[in-house]
């Protein structure tokens, strides 16, 4: 621990942690109830107590950098029992988010997706850059031909993926340099705080600690291990194994069609197909599940935009995804081409959006849990 | 007094509520020359006070307070005083209220001595609300030993029964008297002053602090009856699960205290309770272990803040900054452990002892049963003293939390605006 701390409160980042959704904040008077409720929270410097002071005071370097906010799933427990009413989950939760916009290495991206006005900005940039590129390119064909429906006749797959492939790589950037100064603020708040005595991170041992949380976090075990919203669990383990579906599905069709040299659409026999269908209809019942789940505890949690953002558009993802294929198998050929495009906004989105968004907490989350595996702190 | 004005006669007070309060309240309105009558709901005055085992910080038995005043009432002929009684309804405004008040009876007249032979020929057994539950007595009983009035009860639950015939039997005084029957009665009277008091917060309510359902976690009022000589336990500090000694303690503050889930008010006297109750034990077991964990301890004012600083000197009292909020039970030992986080080292600490007290706060008897007048209340259910209006007033815990002395001098001052009340017509 060092032995003196200088305290630069900031009062801007009290007010944007009000703003993501923390807004009861001030109300805590640390009696730590919080900490106790948490059923995830470790014994040697269990969170949320000791945020809410930090968020309290602005203390934004205690707050940022520090892992435990990532261990926190958002359960409600400590808000629950909260005698003041200062919902240090919802704090934590804007703490989070304001965490991610911090590690992407372009603030004004992440101050972008979070600011409500600039919506349609968001929404319009994917579309515009569509329009603009496949007229430049000519590959955006606006008389498609052939008696069967086929997407790719509309939009080029080449053109797909010229917008595609630099987004993803984008964000696997983005991701890189933020994943990089949030270890390093990680570990250096763990050690100021006397979290752990490791003094330098062995790349090996925290790789093992990545590897071992990673089958406990398919499993939802630390979301099970509330008691508060634990029916949370069930809707986000579809989402998540939706997600993970599709991602599946979208390489191998990859490979099929450059390396295998194969079109789509491809048959519905095809089990990958099966895959497909299978993900993004858990995708959609999962994120409506999560919007009955919010909209049923609107006293005990805050709903701020950046989670209706995601959700909503974890809904639009699939629902705009399989219409597109209902509508070609139906053959509305001019509903499914729209639809079609719609969706392709919605997966740029997802590529290019990401490291910016509250879907973040994938990797930072996953990075968080893999640190505390490894410095071994329960 | 220095020349003998007498107070115009021009009115009586109501006090309602025979607790530390109403008590002061009656009696300074009447020793200045004013008609009161005293409406108590218990068969016996002294309400809370008369439960404690001992007044913080002097250390000294209750009784002895109490007695004084009873003495004080009992020589007063202007104080008029009904236990087992009720305000059922109050009409009228400032200066002229008619108050309807409910009797139940005690089925045992002036003639009662005190003897106990009723008690002896009585067989059935009732829980003691004045012990809470921890002891029964028999269903004839004296409240207490020091009750005021010293009469006997013949409780209503074995009205009816062979037992309640065999106490009649048994008296030789003609002191029991089962045909009495429930009476109301109408009262004129100038002003009200409402000392309805307060009741301890129903701790099975706080369900992560496990009051109800394991046997070593009982309540700060339950910690008086077991420390006071005339309790369950005659004095001795023992756990309810199998009475033995307890080598640890640990006080939970807070509890249902300054939380919007529960009383969302400091309830004031909780942290010098505990620290009182804290000397009961080192008492009584000088290698005891004491872990009193608060969130802030409250000790206003300069005796109350010297009494805090000779506790916090003792080496075996340690307080630790962090609410309780999980405890559990070894279903082996029925040892408790409770969980909190000390928020100045950073550490969960998970604190096994042999019993838990709660520091439950304190609950305006009004929250649970509004009053049959035109009061207004706090969200709390605490009355709101609104003096422009005038005619009623709440002394005591009926307005606020407050400590003993706080609420005499309160209750003086609302006796004075009884008076002005009357004066000003």
């Amino acid at each position: 621990m060092a032995d003196a701390y200088v305290v630069e409160p900031d009062v801007g980042f009290i007010n944007e942690i009000k703003g993501l959704g923390g807004g009861d904040l001030k109300k805590c008077f640390q009696c730590a109830t919080c900490s106790v409720a948490c059923p995830i929270a470790p014994d040697n410097k269990p969170f949320p107590r000791k945020e809410m002071i930090a968020a309290s005071w602005g203390l934004k370097d205690k707050l940022v950098g520090n892992g435990d906010i990532w261990l926190c799933h958002n359960c409600g427990d400590c808000s629950t029992l909260c005698p003041r009413g200062a919902k240090p989950g919802d704090v934590l939760s804007a703490i989070r988010a304001y965490a991610v916009i911090e590690y992407g290495p372009v603030k004004a991206i992440g101050k972008l997706i979070n600011n409500p006005k600039m919506l349609p900005v968001v929404l319009g940039i994917p579309a515009v850059l569509f329009i603009v590129i496949g007229l430049i390119t000519g590959l955006l064909d606006f008389t498609p031909e052939g008696d069967k429906i086929a997407h790719g006749h509309f939009f080029s797959t080449w053109l797909v993926d010229i917008m595609m492939i630099p987004a993803a790589i984008w964000t696997v950037a983005n991701f890189a340099i933020g994943i990089k100064r949030f270890l390093g603020d990680m570990h250096r708040n763990a050690l100021q705080d006397g979290k752990t005595d490791i003094q330098k991170i062995d790349p090996k041992g925290f790789i093992m600690g990545l590897v071992r949380v990673i089958l406990p976090i398919l499993k939802h075990d630390k979301f099970n291990e509330c008691s508060e919203n634990k029916d949370r669990a069930t809707a986000h383990m579809m989402v998540l194994f939706g997600f993970i579906g599709l991602f599946i599905v979208t390489n191998i069709f990859f490979v099929a069609l450059y390396g295998l040299q194969l079109h789509g659409p491809y048959s519905q026999l095809n089990p990958v197909k099966w895959l497909g269908n299978v993900a993004g209809i858990s995708l959609i019942i999962g994120s409506l599940l999560m919007i009955k789940n919010r909209l049923a505890k609107k006293e005990d949690q805050v709903s701020s935009y950046k989670d209706w953002w995601l959700i909503i558009w974890a809904l639009s993802l699939g629902v705009t995804g399989l219409l597109a294929e209902m509508t070609r198998l139906a053959g509305v050929a001019g509903l499914s081409y729209f639809i079609y495009f719609v969706h392709l906004m919605f997966v740029w989105s997802l590529f290019f959006f990401i490291a910016y968004s509250k879907l973040a907490h994938l990797v930072y989350r996953t990075m968080a849990l893999g640190y505390n595996e490894y410095i071994g702190r329960q | 007094m220095t020349e003998d004005k007498a107070a115009p006669a021009s009115g009586i007070i109501l006090v309602v509520g025979g607790g530390i309060s109403g008590l002061t309240t009656a009696l300074e309105a009447a020793e200045v020359g004013y008609e009161v009558f005293l409406v108590e709901k218990n068969p016996y005055l002294g309400g809370r006070v008369a439960q404690l085992n001992q007044y913080f910080p002097k250390l000294c038995p209750p009784t002895c307070g109490l007695e004084i005043n009873f003495r004080r009432i009992k020589d007063n002929p202007r104080i008029k005083v009904f236990t087992l009684a009720e305000v059922t309804k109050v009409d009228g405004a400032a200066g002229n209220y008619d108050v309807s008040i409910e009797l139940s009876p005690r089925y045992v007249n002036e003639n009662c001595t005190c003897c106990g032979d009723c008690a002896a020929a009585c067989e059935t057994e009732i829980d003691s609300d004045y012990d809470f539950g921890m002891k029964k007595v028999k269903g004839a009983y004296l409240p207490f030993e020091m009750a005021f009035p010293s009469r006997y009860v013949i409780s209503p639950q074995i009205i009816g029964t062979d037992d309640a015939q065999k106490c009649a039997d048994a008296c030789q005084y003609d002191a029991v008297d089962l045909t009495m029957q429930p009476k109301t009665i109408d009262l004129s009277v100038g002003a009200i002053v409402w000392s309805t008091g307060w009741e301890p917060y129903d701790a099975t309510k706080i369900d992560n602090l496990g009051f109800g359902q394991y046997a070593n976690i009982i309540t700060n009022m339950m910690m008086e009856r077991l420390a006071a000589p005339n309790g369950p336990t005659k004095g001795n500090i023992v756990r309810p699960s199998d009475d033995k000694a307890p080598e640890s303690i640990a006080f939970v503050q807070c509890a249902g205290s300054r939380d919007e889930n529960h009383l969302p008010y400091c309830s004031y006297i909780c942290c010098m309770a505990s620290l009182k109750q804290a000397t009961y034990v080192r008492e009584r077991y000088p290698e005891a272990k004491i872990y009193i964990f608060y969130i802030d301890l409250r000790a206003p004012g300069y005796r109350y803040e010297q009494f805090y600083n000779k506790i916090k000197e003792d080496e075996n009292v340690f307080f630790i900054k962090g609410k309780v909020a999980e405890v559990s039970e070894d279903a082996g030992s029925k040892n408790i452990t409770v969980v909190a986080e000390n928020a100045v080292t950073g550490e969960k600490i998970h604190q096994t002892v042999d019993m838990a007290v709660l520091a439950t706060g304190m609950q305006p008897t009004a929250a649970n049963a509004k009053l049959p007048a035109d009061l207004t209340y706090t969200e709390d259910g605490f009355i709101i003293n609104d003096f422009a209006k005038g005619g009623m007033f709440a002394s005591g815990c009926a307005n606020k939390p407050l400590d003993v002395v706080s609420s005499n001098q309160n209750a003086t001052g609302m006796a004075l605006k009884a008076i002005q009340t009357l004066v000003r017509r």
